[in-house]
């Protein structure tokens, strides 16, 4: 069940960062005709999101302590100290970002161009975010897995 | 025509998004460096960063809202560009402050 969740938890990121870059795009093409769509794309990303971190929040409130252990007796005791940790707050304000999407998306992007880039900023930061957060991820994992590894048999 | 115009809660939210973002930041560092902070956090839900988390959120809520009044509740009155570089640097602060916390700091 522990990993389904963790699955989970990267499966909404994974949805979150591709739904971004879809609306990303077609921002870059707004026009009266997909205003519609860009808006249930940005709701979509922020519900992704919104997802992500239930799920991810969820696994680490319960289930990360075992692996926190492991990863600190391990050989890589950075991929708590630092990418854990870093990871566990940046996410807040990707939260945030995902959220103010669908906010900044209901101006009329079709004929406002200060409004596009707004979106286009916020989709891009979000992003970002989204990539690192899945880097930052697959170094936890990595952390956990060379300190089983490195345990006497 | 162009039109500039936006939402008051697309300024009001944006705002608070940036603030939020430093305040996240910030408040990473006061727990880690208090430890009676840590514990009262700990203690409020049973775990830190839900503490956290529920902080930043209502605070996110209380801003956004707050900041929608000004002018017989029309919201601030600034440009989209200076909206748009205050979202851009309130989230590059804040995420650089974190990381440079624990990769310098902690």
């Amino acid at each position: 069940m522990k990993e389904i969740i963790l699955m989970g938890h990267v499966f909404f990121g994974v949805g979150c960062l591709l739904t971004t870059i879809w609306l990303f795009v077609d921002v870059l093409n707004a026009h009266d005709g997909n205003l519609a769509r860009i808006r249930w794309m940005s709701r979509a990303a922020a519900v992704l999101m919104w997802f992500a971190f239930v799920v991810g929040g969820y696994w680490y409130v319960v289930d990360y302590k075992a692996d926190k252990g492991v990863i600190l007796k391990g050989p890589w005791p950075f991929a708590h100290n630092f990418f854990m940790e870093t990871k566990e707050h940046f996410v807040i304000t990707l939260l945030l970002l995902a959220t103010y999407l669908p906010i900044a998306a209901s101006n009329n992007l079709a004929v406002n161009k200060e409004a596009r880039r707004l979106v286009l900023c916020v989709a891009a930061l979000v992003a970002v975010l989204s990539l690192m957060a899945e880097g930052h991820g697959a170094i936890i994992s990595m952390g956990v897995k060379v300190g089983l590894l490195a345990k006497p048999h | 025509m162009e039109n500039t115009a936006l939402s008051k809660h697309t300024k009001s939210f944006g705002l608070s998004l940036a603030l939020c973002a430093v305040l996240n930041a910030l408040l990473v560092i006061a727990k880690e460096k208090s430890n009676s902070l840590q514990d009262w956090m700990q203690k409020i839900t049973g775990h830190h960063w839900i503490t956290h988390v529920v902080i930043i959120l209502l605070l996110f809520a209380a801003f956004g809202w707050c900041f929608a009044r000004p002018d017989s509740g029309q919201g601030p009155k600034m440009p989209v560009n200076r909206l748009t570089s205050i979202v851009i640097s309130g989230v590059i602060a804040g995420v650089l402050i974190v990381i440079g916390f624990y990769l310098i700091a902690d």
